[in-house]
Protein backbone atom coordinates (compact mmCIF):
# COMPACT_ATOMS: atom_id res chain seq x y z
CA UNK A 1 0.00 0.00 0.00
CA UNK A 2 2.74 2.33 0.46
CA UNK A 3 3.96 2.10 -2.75
CA UNK A 4 1.20 4.04 -3.71
CA UNK A 5 2.03 7.35 -1.82
CA UNK A 6 1.07 10.04 -3.96
CA UNK A 7 4.09 12.07 -4.56
CA UNK A 8 3.31 15.66 -3.00
CA UNK A 9 4.51 18.96 -2.26
CA UNK A 10 6.72 17.76 0.88
CA UNK A 11 6.20 20.78 3.42
CA UNK A 12 1.95 19.54 3.01
CA UNK A 13 0.61 16.77 5.11
CA UNK A 14 0.14 14.15 2.75
CA UNK A 15 -3.87 13.26 3.26
CA UNK A 16 -4.35 9.72 4.11
CA UNK A 17 -7.03 7.85 2.64
CA UNK A 18 -8.51 6.71 5.95
CA UNK A 19 -11.31 3.96 6.43
CA UNK A 20 -13.35 5.48 8.48
CA UNK A 21 -15.43 2.61 9.97
CA UNK A 22 -11.68 0.65 10.54
CA UNK A 23 -10.66 0.63 14.52
CA UNK A 24 -7.41 -1.15 14.76
CA UNK A 25 -7.59 -3.09 18.60
CA UNK A 26 -3.63 -3.80 19.42
CA UNK A 27 -3.39 -6.05 22.62
CA UNK A 28 -1.46 -9.47 23.36
CA UNK A 29 -4.40 -11.00 25.91
CA UNK A 30 -7.29 -12.45 23.91
CA UNK A 31 -10.12 -11.42 26.43
CA UNK A 32 -8.79 -8.23 26.03
CA UNK A 33 -9.26 -7.80 22.33
CA UNK A 34 -12.66 -9.60 22.31
CA UNK A 35 -13.51 -7.29 24.82
CA UNK A 36 -12.90 -4.09 23.03
CA UNK A 37 -13.56 -5.56 19.53
CA UNK A 38 -17.00 -6.25 21.16
CA UNK A 39 -17.28 -2.53 22.24
CA UNK A 40 -16.18 -1.28 19.06
CA UNK A 41 -18.22 -3.87 16.96
CA UNK A 42 -21.49 -3.00 18.84
CA UNK A 43 -21.04 1.08 18.37
CA UNK A 44 -20.90 0.26 14.25
CA UNK A 45 -17.37 0.35 13.91
CA UNK A 46 -15.19 -2.83 12.32
CA UNK A 47 -12.45 -3.77 14.81
CA UNK A 48 -9.53 -5.54 12.96
CA UNK A 49 -6.87 -7.24 15.49
CA UNK A 50 -3.75 -7.23 16.16
CA UNK A 51 -1.84 -9.27 18.90
CA UNK A 52 1.73 -7.72 18.75
CA UNK A 53 3.87 -4.09 17.82
CA UNK A 54 4.45 -5.55 14.43
CA UNK A 55 1.19 -6.95 13.55
CA UNK A 56 0.05 -3.78 14.25
CA UNK A 57 2.68 -1.52 12.13
CA UNK A 58 1.48 -3.59 9.09
CA UNK A 59 -2.34 -3.94 9.63
CA UNK A 60 -1.96 0.50 10.13
CA UNK A 61 0.11 0.80 7.16
CA UNK A 62 -2.22 -1.65 4.47
CA UNK A 63 -5.62 -0.44 6.29
CA UNK A 64 -5.50 2.69 7.85
CA UNK A 65 -8.02 2.62 10.45
CA UNK A 66 -9.73 5.75 11.90
CA UNK A 67 -8.62 4.76 15.48
CA UNK A 68 -6.23 2.89 17.23
CA UNK A 69 -6.58 1.28 20.87
CA UNK A 70 -3.47 0.50 21.43
CA UNK A 71 -2.17 -1.94 25.11
CA UNK A 72 1.22 -0.74 26.18
CA UNK A 73 2.06 -3.69 27.63
CA UNK A 74 2.90 -6.41 25.05
CA UNK A 75 4.29 -8.91 27.06
CA UNK A 76 6.54 -5.78 28.05
CA UNK A 77 6.20 -2.24 27.83
CA UNK A 78 8.98 -1.67 25.22
CA UNK A 79 6.64 -3.52 23.06
CA UNK A 80 3.90 -1.07 23.31
CA UNK A 81 5.71 1.88 23.86
CA UNK A 82 7.77 1.39 20.45
CA UNK A 83 4.71 0.70 18.65
CA UNK A 84 3.64 4.23 19.94
CA UNK A 85 6.76 5.60 19.32
CA UNK A 86 6.61 3.97 15.60
CA UNK A 87 3.33 5.57 14.97
CA UNK A 88 3.64 9.07 16.36
CA UNK A 89 6.80 9.65 14.43
CA UNK A 90 5.30 8.81 11.28
CA UNK A 91 4.66 11.81 9.05
CA UNK A 92 1.73 9.64 7.64
CA UNK A 93 0.46 7.51 10.16
CA UNK A 94 0.90 10.09 13.32
CA UNK A 95 -2.72 11.24 11.68
CA UNK A 96 -4.49 8.20 13.43
CA UNK A 97 -5.39 8.91 16.71
CA UNK A 98 -4.32 6.43 19.42
CA UNK A 99 -6.19 5.46 22.80
CA UNK A 100 -3.85 3.87 25.12
CA UNK A 101 -5.04 1.07 27.39
CA UNK A 102 -2.93 0.05 29.64
CA UNK A 103 -2.21 -1.39 33.31
CA UNK A 104 0.59 1.22 34.03
CA UNK A 105 -0.28 4.32 35.48
CA UNK A 106 -0.19 7.30 33.23
CA UNK A 107 2.29 8.68 34.76
CA UNK A 108 4.93 5.58 34.09
CA UNK A 109 3.87 5.96 30.71
CA UNK A 110 4.47 9.59 29.58
CA UNK A 111 7.95 9.22 32.12
CA UNK A 112 8.72 6.68 29.32
CA UNK A 113 7.87 8.64 26.53
CA UNK A 114 9.53 11.47 27.24
CA UNK A 115 12.71 9.42 27.71
CA UNK A 116 12.44 8.10 24.60
CA UNK A 117 12.16 11.46 22.67
CA UNK A 118 15.08 12.83 21.12
CA UNK A 119 16.73 15.33 23.29
CA UNK A 120 16.40 18.31 21.05
CA UNK A 121 13.85 17.22 18.77
CA UNK A 122 9.90 18.02 18.90
CA UNK A 123 9.61 15.13 21.37
CA UNK A 124 6.73 12.44 20.82
CA UNK A 125 3.32 14.05 21.51
CA UNK A 126 1.08 12.40 23.78
CA UNK A 127 -1.45 10.29 22.76
CA UNK A 128 -5.02 11.42 22.32
CA UNK A 129 -6.22 9.76 25.36
CA UNK A 130 -5.56 7.14 27.80
CA UNK A 131 -7.05 4.79 29.50
CA UNK A 132 -6.38 2.95 32.60
CA UNK A 133 -7.20 -1.11 32.53
CA UNK A 134 -9.44 -2.67 33.25
CA UNK A 135 -11.21 -0.88 30.86
CA UNK A 136 -14.54 0.34 31.54
CA UNK A 137 -17.28 -0.18 28.31
CA UNK A 138 -19.57 2.79 29.00
CA UNK A 139 -16.09 5.36 28.99
CA UNK A 140 -14.27 3.47 26.29
CA UNK A 141 -17.51 4.16 24.42
CA UNK A 142 -17.51 7.81 25.26
CA UNK A 143 -14.18 8.47 24.29
CA UNK A 144 -14.12 6.71 20.73
CA UNK A 145 -17.47 8.96 20.32
CA UNK A 146 -15.25 12.24 21.01
CA UNK A 147 -12.29 11.27 19.05
CA UNK A 148 -14.01 10.19 15.88
CA UNK A 149 -16.63 13.24 16.39
CA UNK A 150 -13.88 15.56 16.50
CA UNK A 151 -12.32 14.37 13.65
CA UNK A 152 -15.25 14.33 11.35
CA UNK A 153 -16.39 17.81 12.27
CA UNK A 154 -12.79 19.15 11.12
CA UNK B 1 27.22 -1.13 104.84
CA UNK B 2 25.50 -4.12 103.61
CA UNK B 3 28.39 -6.24 102.64
CA UNK B 4 30.52 -9.01 103.63
CA UNK B 5 34.32 -8.92 102.92
CA UNK B 6 36.58 -11.60 103.51
CA UNK B 7 39.97 -11.15 105.37
CA UNK B 8 42.76 -13.78 105.68
CA UNK B 9 46.00 -13.37 107.80
CA UNK B 10 48.00 -16.06 109.55
CA UNK B 11 48.71 -13.02 112.12
CA UNK B 12 45.83 -13.51 114.98
CA UNK B 13 46.39 -10.02 115.94
CA UNK B 14 45.97 -8.79 112.87
CA UNK B 15 42.90 -10.79 112.29
CA UNK B 16 41.22 -9.30 115.49
CA UNK B 17 41.99 -6.08 115.10
CA UNK B 18 41.36 -5.56 111.49
CA UNK B 19 38.11 -7.57 111.83
CA UNK B 20 36.68 -5.17 114.55
CA UNK B 21 37.67 -2.03 112.38
CA UNK B 22 35.87 -3.77 109.57
CA UNK B 23 33.04 -4.81 111.48
CA UNK B 24 33.00 -1.12 112.84
CA UNK B 25 32.21 0.23 109.37
CA UNK B 26 29.54 -2.03 108.79
CA UNK B 27 31.14 -5.12 106.87
CA UNK B 28 29.70 -8.51 107.71
CA UNK B 29 33.46 -9.93 108.25
CA UNK B 30 34.91 -13.49 107.44
CA UNK B 31 37.94 -14.72 108.95
CA UNK B 32 40.04 -17.25 107.46
CA UNK B 33 43.94 -18.10 108.84
CA UNK B 34 45.58 -19.53 106.05
CA UNK B 35 45.20 -19.63 102.13
CA UNK B 36 43.46 -22.78 102.11
CA UNK B 37 40.91 -21.77 104.84
CA UNK B 38 40.24 -18.59 103.03
CA UNK B 39 39.80 -20.48 99.92
CA UNK B 40 37.35 -22.54 100.97
CA UNK B 41 35.32 -19.74 102.87
CA UNK B 42 35.70 -17.52 99.68
CA UNK B 43 33.89 -20.45 97.56
CA UNK B 44 31.07 -20.34 100.43
CA UNK B 45 30.08 -16.67 100.67
CA UNK B 46 31.42 -15.05 97.07
CA UNK B 47 31.79 -12.00 99.13
CA UNK B 48 32.77 -8.90 96.67
CA UNK B 49 36.00 -7.80 98.49
CA UNK B 50 38.28 -10.27 99.86
CA UNK B 51 41.72 -8.71 101.80
CA UNK B 52 44.44 -10.89 102.00
CA UNK B 53 47.88 -11.12 103.53
CA UNK B 54 50.37 -11.86 100.68
CA UNK B 55 52.80 -13.71 102.65
CA UNK B 56 51.47 -16.50 104.41
CA UNK B 57 52.53 -20.20 105.00
CA UNK B 58 50.90 -22.87 103.00
CA UNK B 59 48.76 -21.35 100.43
CA UNK B 60 49.64 -17.66 100.01
CA UNK B 61 48.27 -15.34 99.50
CA UNK B 62 49.55 -14.77 95.32
CA UNK B 63 47.92 -18.16 95.02
CA UNK B 64 44.98 -17.51 96.77
CA UNK B 65 43.79 -14.27 94.61
CA UNK B 66 45.15 -16.27 91.06
CA UNK B 67 42.14 -18.79 92.04
CA UNK B 68 40.06 -15.91 92.84
CA UNK B 69 40.57 -13.94 89.83
CA UNK B 70 39.91 -17.46 87.78
CA UNK B 71 36.59 -17.85 89.71
CA UNK B 72 34.94 -14.84 90.10
CA UNK B 73 36.81 -11.98 88.37
CA UNK B 74 35.37 -9.04 89.23
CA UNK B 75 35.96 -9.79 92.92
CA UNK B 76 38.11 -6.96 94.59
CA UNK B 77 41.36 -8.37 96.18
CA UNK B 78 43.53 -6.57 98.15
CA UNK B 79 46.79 -7.29 98.96
CA UNK B 80 48.41 -6.79 102.31
CA UNK B 81 52.16 -6.37 102.38
CA UNK B 82 55.03 -6.26 104.94
CA UNK B 83 57.87 -3.84 104.01
CA UNK B 84 60.31 -4.91 101.56
CA UNK B 85 57.57 -7.09 99.80
CA UNK B 86 57.23 -4.59 96.83
CA UNK B 87 58.17 -7.15 94.05
CA UNK B 88 55.27 -9.10 95.13
CA UNK B 89 52.98 -6.42 95.40
CA UNK B 90 53.57 -5.76 91.93
CA UNK B 91 53.13 -9.20 90.93
CA UNK B 92 49.59 -9.37 92.78
CA UNK B 93 48.37 -6.05 90.97
CA UNK B 94 49.63 -7.48 87.34
CA UNK B 95 47.45 -10.36 88.37
CA UNK B 96 44.55 -7.93 88.73
CA UNK B 97 44.87 -7.02 92.98
CA UNK B 98 43.10 -3.69 93.22
CA UNK B 99 45.01 -2.71 95.68
CA UNK B 100 47.56 -3.16 98.49
CA UNK B 101 48.01 -1.62 102.05
CA UNK B 102 51.34 -2.40 103.53
CA UNK B 103 51.90 -3.26 107.19
CA UNK B 104 51.46 -1.70 109.91
CA UNK B 105 47.87 -0.53 108.16
CA UNK B 106 47.03 2.79 108.63
CA UNK B 107 43.30 3.24 108.69
CA UNK B 108 43.62 6.08 106.12
CA UNK B 109 44.74 3.62 103.60
CA UNK B 110 42.92 0.82 103.61
CA UNK B 111 39.35 2.97 103.83
CA UNK B 112 40.95 5.03 100.47
CA UNK B 113 41.74 1.05 99.58
CA UNK B 114 38.07 -0.21 100.49
CA UNK B 115 36.91 3.02 98.77
CA UNK B 116 38.65 2.38 95.45
CA UNK B 117 37.20 -1.57 95.64
CA UNK B 118 33.64 -0.11 96.28
CA UNK B 119 33.69 2.32 93.24
CA UNK B 120 35.04 -0.20 91.24
CA UNK B 121 31.74 -2.83 91.73
CA UNK B 122 29.85 -0.08 91.82
CA UNK B 123 31.10 0.99 88.32
CA UNK B 124 31.09 -2.27 87.35
CA UNK B 125 27.85 -2.97 88.31
CA UNK B 126 26.49 -0.13 86.40
CA UNK B 127 28.66 -1.45 83.54
CA UNK B 128 27.13 -4.24 83.31
CA UNK B 129 23.68 -2.76 83.91
CA UNK B 130 24.04 -0.42 80.77
CA UNK B 131 25.15 -3.18 78.75
CA UNK B 132 22.55 -4.89 79.22
CA UNK B 133 19.91 -2.31 78.63
CA UNK B 134 21.94 -1.78 75.55
CA UNK B 135 21.69 -5.70 74.78
CA UNK B 136 17.90 -5.36 74.94
CA UNK B 137 17.25 -2.31 73.75
CA UNK B 138 19.40 -4.34 70.36
CA UNK B 139 17.03 -7.50 71.04
CA UNK B 140 13.70 -5.45 71.24
CA UNK B 141 14.79 -2.52 68.33
CA UNK B 142 15.92 -6.00 65.74
CA UNK B 143 12.72 -7.51 66.67
CA UNK B 144 10.75 -4.73 65.47
CA UNK B 145 12.73 -4.54 62.04
CA UNK B 146 11.94 -7.66 61.26
CA UNK B 147 8.50 -7.54 62.20
CA UNK B 148 8.82 -4.57 59.87
CA UNK B 149 10.67 -6.69 57.30
CA UNK B 150 7.66 -9.47 57.55
CA UNK B 151 5.32 -6.26 57.01
CA UNK B 152 6.88 -5.29 54.17
CA UNK B 153 6.49 -8.86 52.85
CA UNK B 154 3.34 -9.55 53.63
CA UNK B 155 2.34 -6.15 51.23
CA UNK B 156 4.63 -6.75 48.54
CA UNK B 157 2.75 -10.37 48.12
CA UNK B 158 -0.49 -8.75 49.04
CA UNK B 159 0.51 -6.03 45.98
CA UNK B 160 1.28 -8.91 43.72
CA UNK B 161 -1.56 -10.87 43.89
CA UNK B 162 -4.32 -8.27 43.62
CA UNK B 163 -2.40 -7.47 40.30
CA UNK B 164 -3.34 -11.19 39.45
CA UNK B 165 -6.74 -11.05 40.76
CA UNK B 166 -7.26 -7.55 38.95
CA UNK B 167 -6.65 -9.23 35.88
CA UNK B 168 -8.81 -11.90 36.14
CA UNK B 169 -11.41 -9.41 37.62
CA UNK B 170 -10.91 -7.66 34.51
CA UNK B 171 -11.18 -10.56 32.46
CA UNK B 172 -14.71 -11.70 33.88
CA UNK B 173 -16.18 -8.10 33.59
CA UNK B 174 -15.05 -8.08 29.99
CA UNK B 175 -16.56 -11.31 29.10
CA UNK B 176 -20.06 -10.61 31.57
CA UNK B 177 -19.54 -7.22 28.69
CA UNK B 178 -19.75 -9.67 25.91
CA UNK B 179 -22.47 -11.82 27.13
CA UNK B 180 -24.92 -8.86 27.94
CA UNK B 181 -24.09 -7.65 24.35
CA UNK B 182 -24.88 -11.15 23.22
CA UNK B 183 -28.31 -11.10 25.04
CA UNK B 184 -29.15 -7.98 24.07
CA UNK B 185 -28.43 -8.47 20.01
CA UNK B 186 -29.20 -11.78 20.30
CA UNK B 187 -26.26 -12.34 18.71
CA UNK B 188 -24.80 -15.86 18.71
CA UNK B 189 -20.96 -15.18 18.34
CA UNK B 190 -21.12 -12.72 21.67
CA UNK B 191 -22.92 -14.96 23.26
CA UNK B 192 -20.52 -17.80 22.90
CA UNK B 193 -17.19 -15.40 23.20
CA UNK B 194 -18.58 -13.96 26.05
CA UNK B 195 -19.28 -17.34 27.89
CA UNK B 196 -15.75 -18.66 26.69
CA UNK B 197 -14.11 -15.63 28.56
CA UNK B 198 -16.49 -15.85 31.48
CA UNK B 199 -15.08 -19.35 32.00
CA UNK B 200 -11.61 -19.22 31.58
CA UNK B 201 -11.39 -16.41 34.05
CA UNK B 202 -13.41 -18.85 36.62
CA UNK B 203 -10.57 -21.37 35.61
CA UNK B 204 -7.88 -19.37 36.12
CA UNK B 205 -8.92 -18.00 39.80
CA UNK B 206 -9.72 -21.59 40.22
CA UNK B 207 -6.24 -22.54 39.59
CA UNK B 208 -5.01 -18.84 41.44
CA UNK B 209 -6.62 -20.19 44.83
CA UNK B 210 -5.31 -23.88 44.46
CA UNK B 211 -1.94 -22.41 44.33
CA UNK B 212 -2.18 -20.55 46.88
CA UNK B 213 -3.96 -23.10 49.15
CA UNK B 214 -0.64 -25.09 48.11
CA UNK B 215 2.01 -22.07 48.68
CA UNK B 216 0.86 -22.45 51.94
CA UNK B 217 0.67 -26.15 52.70
CA UNK B 218 4.25 -26.98 51.24
CA UNK B 219 5.54 -25.83 54.70
CA UNK B 220 5.29 -30.08 55.53
CA UNK B 221 7.95 -31.69 53.80
CA UNK B 222 6.66 -35.32 54.25
CA UNK B 223 9.90 -37.66 53.45
CA UNK B 224 8.95 -40.88 51.98
CA UNK B 225 11.84 -43.35 50.40
CA UNK B 226 10.93 -42.61 46.71
CA UNK B 227 13.10 -43.44 43.55
CA UNK B 228 13.53 -40.15 41.55
CA UNK B 229 13.24 -42.14 37.82
CA UNK B 230 9.61 -42.78 39.06
CA UNK B 231 8.62 -39.59 39.55
CA UNK B 232 10.05 -38.18 35.73
CA UNK B 233 8.11 -41.08 34.72
CA UNK B 234 4.97 -39.79 36.39
CA UNK B 235 5.03 -36.37 34.88
CA UNK B 236 6.02 -37.40 31.56
CA UNK B 237 2.90 -39.99 31.13
CA UNK B 238 0.43 -37.01 32.64
CA UNK B 239 1.86 -34.19 30.42
CA UNK B 240 2.98 -36.79 27.54
CA UNK B 241 -1.01 -36.36 25.79
CA UNK B 242 -0.86 -32.48 26.02
CA UNK B 243 2.36 -31.98 24.40
CA UNK B 244 1.46 -34.20 21.66
CA UNK B 245 -1.42 -32.05 20.44
CA UNK B 246 0.83 -28.92 20.58
CA UNK B 247 3.43 -30.89 18.36
CA UNK B 248 6.12 -30.99 21.03
CA UNK B 249 8.79 -33.88 21.79
CA UNK B 250 8.59 -34.58 25.22
CA UNK B 251 11.39 -36.73 25.85
CA UNK B 252 13.21 -38.58 29.35
CA UNK B 253 16.45 -39.28 29.74
CA UNK B 254 17.37 -41.14 32.89
CA UNK B 255 20.75 -41.62 34.57
CA UNK B 256 20.41 -46.18 35.49
CA UNK B 257 22.53 -45.49 38.90
CA UNK B 258 20.08 -43.64 40.76
CA UNK B 259 19.52 -44.92 44.33
CA UNK B 260 16.07 -44.50 46.13
CA UNK B 261 16.04 -41.70 49.10
CA UNK B 262 13.75 -39.35 51.28
CA UNK B 263 12.00 -36.91 49.44
CA UNK B 264 8.55 -35.72 49.21
CA UNK B 265 7.08 -37.10 46.01
CA UNK B 266 4.22 -35.85 46.14
CA UNK B 267 5.84 -32.03 46.37
CA UNK B 268 8.58 -32.86 44.01
CA UNK B 269 5.83 -34.35 41.42
CA UNK B 270 4.08 -31.00 41.40
CA UNK B 271 7.56 -28.91 41.16
CA UNK B 272 8.63 -31.46 38.31
CA UNK B 273 5.18 -31.03 36.50
CA UNK B 274 5.20 -26.66 36.87
CA UNK B 275 8.61 -27.09 35.18
CA UNK B 276 7.26 -29.24 32.40
CA UNK B 277 4.66 -27.46 32.01
CA UNK B 278 6.31 -24.18 32.27
CA UNK B 279 8.67 -25.69 29.34
CA UNK B 280 5.31 -26.59 27.13
CA UNK B 281 4.39 -22.90 27.67
CA UNK B 282 8.04 -21.18 26.84
CA UNK B 283 7.32 -23.36 23.50
CA UNK B 284 3.84 -22.21 22.61
CA UNK B 285 5.33 -18.61 22.67
CA UNK B 286 7.83 -19.67 20.23
CA UNK B 287 7.80 -19.39 16.16
CA UNK B 288 10.00 -22.67 15.83
CA UNK B 289 8.64 -24.97 13.47
CA UNK B 290 6.58 -27.66 14.92
CA UNK B 291 9.14 -30.26 14.59
CA UNK B 292 11.60 -28.40 16.15
CA UNK B 293 10.15 -28.57 19.96
CA UNK B 294 11.72 -30.48 22.70
CA UNK B 295 10.94 -30.61 25.92
CA UNK B 296 13.77 -32.81 27.51
CA UNK B 297 13.73 -34.31 31.15
CA UNK B 298 16.90 -35.49 32.23
CA UNK B 299 18.18 -37.54 36.07
CA UNK B 300 21.70 -37.16 36.64
CA UNK B 301 23.69 -38.42 39.60
CA UNK B 302 25.47 -35.13 40.67
CA UNK B 303 28.02 -35.88 42.92
CA UNK B 304 27.37 -35.32 46.77
CA UNK B 305 23.39 -35.32 45.99
CA UNK B 306 20.79 -37.70 45.57
CA UNK B 307 19.61 -36.46 42.56
CA UNK B 308 19.69 -33.69 40.09
CA UNK B 309 17.04 -33.16 37.57
CA UNK B 310 17.04 -31.09 34.59
CA UNK B 311 14.39 -29.98 32.73
CA UNK B 312 15.42 -28.66 29.18
CA UNK B 313 13.37 -26.93 26.31
CA UNK B 314 14.95 -25.35 23.03
CA UNK B 315 12.37 -22.30 22.83
CA UNK B 316 12.40 -18.87 23.81
CA UNK B 317 14.63 -18.63 26.50
CA UNK B 318 14.65 -15.58 28.73
CA UNK B 319 16.73 -12.60 28.93
CA UNK B 320 18.97 -11.37 32.34
CA UNK B 321 16.29 -10.06 33.80
CA UNK B 322 13.24 -11.82 33.40
CA UNK B 323 16.21 -14.72 34.99
CA UNK B 324 16.52 -12.48 37.64
CA UNK B 325 12.94 -12.17 38.76
CA UNK B 326 11.26 -16.00 38.23
CA UNK B 327 11.82 -17.15 41.52
CA UNK B 328 10.43 -14.04 43.17
CA UNK B 329 6.17 -14.15 44.23
CA UNK B 330 3.83 -12.57 41.42
CA UNK B 331 6.41 -12.63 38.78
CA UNK B 332 4.81 -14.15 35.29
CA UNK B 333 5.52 -13.73 32.07
CA UNK B 334 2.32 -14.98 30.82
CA UNK B 335 0.32 -11.50 30.66
CA UNK B 336 -2.97 -13.09 32.31
CA UNK B 337 -2.04 -16.58 31.79
CA UNK B 338 0.11 -16.79 34.33
CA UNK B 339 0.39 -15.87 38.41
CA UNK B 340 4.07 -16.12 39.32
CA UNK B 341 2.62 -18.59 41.98
CA UNK B 342 4.09 -21.66 40.45
CA UNK B 343 8.00 -20.93 40.67
CA UNK B 344 8.12 -19.61 43.95
CA UNK B 345 6.13 -22.30 44.89
CA UNK B 346 9.09 -24.38 43.24
CA UNK B 347 11.61 -22.57 45.00
CA UNK B 348 10.19 -23.24 48.27
CA UNK B 349 9.06 -26.81 48.12
CA UNK B 350 13.31 -27.35 46.77
CA UNK B 351 14.09 -24.69 49.83
CA UNK B 352 12.18 -27.42 51.99
CA UNK B 353 14.15 -30.13 50.90
CA UNK B 354 17.16 -28.64 51.73
CA UNK B 355 18.23 -28.94 47.86
CA UNK B 356 18.80 -26.24 45.13
CA UNK B 357 17.22 -24.43 42.01
CA UNK B 358 19.34 -23.52 39.39
CA UNK B 359 18.19 -22.10 35.73
CA UNK B 360 20.22 -21.48 33.05
CA UNK B 361 18.90 -19.35 30.00
CA UNK B 362 19.43 -17.84 27.00
CA UNK B 363 17.11 -16.07 24.69
CA UNK B 364 16.21 -17.48 21.80
CA UNK B 365 18.11 -20.69 22.42
CA UNK B 366 16.58 -22.47 25.61
CA UNK B 367 16.48 -23.20 29.34
CA UNK B 368 17.51 -25.51 31.55
CA UNK B 369 15.68 -25.64 35.14
CA UNK B 370 17.75 -27.56 37.81
CA UNK B 371 16.80 -29.26 40.80
CA UNK B 372 19.21 -30.57 42.84
CA UNK B 373 17.83 -32.65 46.31
CA UNK B 374 20.84 -34.05 48.96
CA UNK B 375 20.55 -37.85 49.47
CA UNK B 376 18.59 -38.08 52.72
CA UNK B 377 18.83 -41.39 53.97
CA UNK B 378 16.47 -41.04 57.06
CA UNK B 379 13.32 -40.15 57.36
Amino acid sequence: MLQHKPAKNQSLRIVLKINPLKILVVDDEPDMRIFVSTVVETMGFDPIMAENGTEALEKVQSILPALIILDVMMPKIEDGVKTYQLLKTDKRLDQIPIIMLSAIAKKTFFHFIRILSPQNGPGIPEPEAYMEKPPDAAELVKIIENLLLNKTQK
Amino acid sequence: MDQSILLIDDEEGIRKVLGIYLSDMGYQVFLAENGEQGSRIFRKEKPPIVLVDIKMPGMDGIELLRIIKEEIPDTEVIMITGHGDMDLAIKSLKLEATDFVTKPINDDVLEIALKRAHERLTMRRLLREHTNNLEQLVRDKTKKLVEAEKLAAVGQTVAGLSHAIKNIASGLKGGAFVLEKGLELDSRKYLMQGWEMVKGNVDKITKLSMDLLNYAKVTDVNYKLSEPNQQVHEVVSVMQHQAKELGIHLKIELAPDLKAFYFDPELIHWCLLNLVSNAIDACMEDDLDNNGKVVLVKTVKAKGWGVEFQVIDNCCGMDEEIKENIFQGFYSTKGTKGTGIGLMITKKIVDGHKGVIEVESKKSVGSTFIIRLPEKLQP
